[in-house]
C-alpha cells in the first residue's frame, strides 16, 4: 500500500448564500489521525461531506485510498466507514439487527460480536436504538462505522453532546480504531480533544484551512507559549486602560484577563505591581502553556465556542 | 440482489409491527369505523330522527292524533313538559319540537342543526296531516309503495357494504399520503437517507423494500376488512376477485406514487403535514367515502370526479357491491391511471435522498 489515504486539492463549496468550502488542501497519511479543527460553521462538515461523496464539491480533486468518487464510487463506499454528524437510525430497531443489517449492504462485514465488544454494547444487543442513551447511540454510530472494517474512517464531531466520561469512553474506542491500522480523519470543536487524538490538525475558519500541522509545533508557531490569567469574580472589567498601562495586549474573556507572554517570569512582577497601583479588583493569578484555543483565537480573533 | 431486496422487505414490516400507533391506524381503524357506522346507520335510512313534543296542559284527541301518526311515520317523539322542553332547548340539544298552540302547533326549528331538524319537520307535518284526514272522517289516506335497492341492482346493501369500498380506498390514501409520503420526508429530514448513501447499498433496493412492504400492508389491511365485512355484516364481494385485485393494484400505484410525488415538496416533517392535508381531508370528505355528495353544487362534483379517488371508489364499488365488470369503467380507470402515471414520472424526476 503506497500513497496517502486522502488526498484534497482546491475543493471548494458555495451554497445560495454562503460560500461553505473556500479552496481547502489536504493530505492525509495511512494510519494517522487527523483532525480538523475549527468553530461551528468553519466548514468541516461540508468538506467531510463532500470527501465521503454526499455533497458534490462545486471544484477540486479528491483522491480517497488512490481512486476517486467519478470512476470509483462504490469501491470507496465498500472500504470507508463513516459517522454522520447525528446518525439517525429507526427507533424500534434493536441494535444487533442494526448492526446486521447494515453489515449486509457490504461486500464483507465484522462478526457482529466483535463490533459490540469493541464499543462495549454486548449488554445492550437486543435493546432498542431509541432506549440507548446518547453515549450509547453515539457508540453504536461508531460500531456501525467500523461495520465493514474500513481502512479509512470519517468521524463528524463524535463526541459533542456528551458528558466528560462518554467523551472519555469514545477517544478510547478512537484509539483503538487506529492501533487496528485504519486512518481516521474526524472533525470537532474541542481544542482537548484534538489535542488528545489527533495526530495532525487543520484549523479551519470561514472555509478555509489557517494553519496544519502537529498539535505541538501549532501551539510552537504561536510563539507565545504562556498565557497569564487574572480571574475575576463575575464578568471582568474593560481592560483598554489597564492594558495601557502595562503596556502589553490585554484580552479580555468571560471572567477573566489573558495576558499572553513569551516570558512570564518578568511579566508576572510587573502585572501584580500594575494591577495593585491600578487597584485591579481580580481574584486569582494563573500561569499557563498555551492550548490550540489560543493558537486559534491568535490567528482569528475569536473563540472556537463563539 | 433479490436477497437485499427481501431482508429490507423483511426489516420494514419487523419496525412496522413494533410500532403499534402505525398498526393501529393502518388495521384497527378502519375496522372500528366500519363497525361503528355499519352499526349506527344499520336501518339504512340513518338514525331514526327525532322530535321534542312539548306536552299540553290537557291532552285533546287532536293530540292523541298526532302522536299516533308521528309514531306511524317513524318519528322518535320525546314528550317533555314545557319547562323541561325550554330547557333543554335553551341547551342547545334540541333540533325541532312541536308546540301546542291554542288554535293549532308551532314547530320551532333549532337553526344550527336544519340537517335534522328539517327532514323531521317534513316528517311532523306528515303525521299532522295524516291525523287532520283522519279527525275528519275521511278516506285512510294512501302512501307511496317504496322499494330499497343499491344503484347496481345486484341486491339490497347497506350502509356498510357501501362504507367498506370507500375504507379500502381511504387505506389506500393514507398509505400512500402517509406511510410513504411522510416517511421519506422524515428519512431525509433527519438524515437516513444520508447514512444509506454512504454504503455501497443501491438506493433502489432500499425504496423496493419499502414499496413492497406497503403493498404487502395494503393488501393485508383489505383482506382484514373484507373479513370483518362478510363476518359481521355478510357483505361478500359481488363481483371477481381478479377485477377486484386489479382495481385495487391500480389505486395502490396511484396513491403510492402521490406520496412520493408529494414528499418532493417538502422540506420538514411538519410543512409536509400541512401539505398532505391539505390533499388528504378534502379528498376524503369530498370523493363520496362516507356518502355521496349528490347534494353538493354541480361544479364541486364534476371537481371532485376528476381527482383521482372519486372514480377510483366509483369503480372500486361497482365491482365489490355490484359485481359489475371493469368493460363500463373505461373513462375511470384512464383517469385513475393518468393520475398515477403522472404522479410516477414527478416522483421519479423530484425524488430527493438529501
Amino acid at each position: 500500500m503506497s500513497g496517502p489515504a486522502l488526498r484534497i486539492r482546491g475543493l471548494r463549496k458555495a451554497f445560495p448564500k454562503v460560500v461553505a468550502v473556500a479552496g481547502v488542501d489536504l493530505e492525509v497519511a495511512r494510519g494517522e489521525v487527523f483532525g480538523l479543527l475549527g468553530p461551528n460553521g468553519a466548514g468541516k462538515t461540508t468538506t467531510l461531506e463532500m470527501i465521503e461523496g454526499l455533497t458534490e464539491p462545486d471544484a477540486g480533486e479528491i483522491e480517497i485510498l488512490g481512486q476517486t468518487w467519478t470512476r470509483n464510487g462504490q469501491a470507496i463506499r465498500a472500504r470507508i466507514g463513516v459517522q454522520l454528524q447525528s446518525t439517525s437510525l429507526f427507533n424500534k430497531i434493536k441494535v444487533r439487527e442494526a448492526l446486521d443489517l447494515y453489515g449486509s449492504y457490504y461486500p464483507k462485514a465484522r462478526p457482529v460480536d466483535e463490533l459490540l465488544d469493541l464499543v462495549q454494547l454486548q449488554d445492550k444487543a437486543d435493546a432498542y436504538h431509541v432506549t440507548l442513551s446518547g453515549g450509547q447511540q453515539q457508540r453504536l454510530a461508531l460500531a456501525l462505522a467500523l461495520v465493514n472494517d474500513p481502512e479509512l474512517v470519517f468521524l463528524d464531531e463524535p463526541t459533542t453532546g456528551l458528558d466528560p466520561q462518554a467523551r472519555r469512553s469514545l477517544w478510547d474506542i478512537v484509539r483503538r480504531m487506529q492501533s487496528e491500522g485504519r486512518t481516521i480523519l474526524l472533525t470537532t470543536h474541542y481544542m482537548d480533544e484534538a489535542e488528545a487524538l489527533c495526530d495532525r490538525l487543520a484549523i479551519m475558519d470561514h472555509g478555509q484551512v489557517i494553519s496544519a500541522g502537529t498539535p505541538a509545533s501549532l501551539i510552537a508557531q504561536l510563539a507565545i507559549p504562556s498565557v497569564v490569567e487574572l480571574t475575576f469574580e463575575g464578568a471582568a472589567p474593560d481592560p483598554a486602560a489597564f492594558s495601557t498601562r502595562l503596556g502589553e495586549p490585554v484580552e479580555r474573556r468571560g471572567d477573566l484577563w489573558e495576558i499572553p507572554t513569551r516570558d512570564p517570569k518578568a511579566l508576572l512582577p510587573r502585572l501584580l505591581e500594575t494591577a495593585e497601583l491600578a487597584a485591579v479588583p481580580y481574584q486569582q493569578v494563573h500561569v499557563r502553556r498555551a492550548t490550540l484555543e489560543d493558537v486559534f483565537l491568535h490567528q482569528t480573533g475569536r473563540s472556537l465556542r463563539d | 440482489m433479490v436477497k437485499m431486496v427481501w431482508r429490507q422487505f423483511v426489516m420494514e414490516w419487523k419496525l412496522y409491527t413494533r410500532d403499534k400507533g402505525a398498526m393501529f391506524w393502518t388495521f384497527a381503524f378502519p375496522v372500528v369505523m366500519l363497525l361503528g357506522f355499519g352499526f349506527i346507520f344499520r336501518g339504512g335510512g340513518g338514525p331514526k330522527l327525532g322530535v321534542v313534543y312539548v306536552e299540553p296542559a290537557v291532552s285533546s284527541p287532536r293530540d292523541a292524533a298526532l302522536r299516533k301518526a308521528m309514531d306511524e311515520v317513524q318519528l322518535h317523539v320525546m314528550p317533555l313538559p314545557a319547562a323541561e322542553a325550554e330547557a333543554r332547548w335553551a341547551r342547545g340539544e334540541t333540533a325541532a319540537e312541536v308546540i301546542p298552540t291554542a288554535d293549532g302547533y308551532r314547530l320551532r326549528l333549532n337553526s344550527y342543526l336544519m340537517a335534522q331538524g328539517g327532514p323531521a319537520a317534513g316528517l311532523v307535518n306528515q303525521a299532522w296531516l295524516l291525523a287532520q284526514a283522519r279527525l275528519s272522517g275521511g278516506p285512510e289516506p294512501q302512501r307511496i309503495p317504496m322499494s330499497v335497492e343499491s344503484p347496481g341492482g345486484r341486491k339490497a346493501s347497506n350502509y356498510a357494504a357501501f362504507l367498506l369500498p370507500g375504507l379500502l380506498g381511504l387505506n389506500l390514501l393514507s398509505i400512500g399520503l402517509f406511510s410513504v409520503g411522510m416517511v421519506n420526508v422524515s428519512y431525509r429530514e433527519k438524515g437516513k437517507f444520508r447514512r444509506l448513501a454512504v454504503t455501497p447499498l443501491p438506493k433502489w433496493v432500499f425504496l423496493l423494500g419499502q414499496v413492497l412492504q406497503r403493498v404487502t400492508i395494503s393488501l393485508a389491511q383489505a383482506v382484514v376488512l373484507i373479513a370483518v365485512g362478510w363476518g359481521v355484516f355478510g357483505i361478500r364481494n359481488e363481483g371477481s376477485y381478479f377485477d377486484l385485485t386489479l382495481v385495487m393494484i391500480l389505486g395502490t400505484a396511484c396513491f403510492m406514487s402521490f406520496g412520493f410525488a408529494l414528499s418532493s415538496l417538502a422540506e420538514t416533517a411538519e410543512s409536509y403535514a400541512a401539505i398532505a392535508n391539505v390533499f388528504f381531508f378534502p379528498l376524503m370528505l369530498l370523493s363520496g367515502v362516507y356518502f355521496t355528495l349528490d347534494s353538493a353544487p354541480h361544479w364541486l362534483q364534476h371537481a371532485v370526479g376528476l381527482l383521482p379517488l372519486a372514480p377510483f371508489l366509483t369503480t372500486l364499488r361497482a365491482v365489490f357491491n355490484d359485481g359489475a365488470t371493469l368493460a363500463g369503467h373505461g373513462a375511470a380507470l384512464v383517469l385513475v391511471g393518468a393520475w398515477a402515471a403522472a404522479a410516477f414520472v414527478l416522483a421519479v424526476r423530484r425524488f430527493r435522498w438529501t
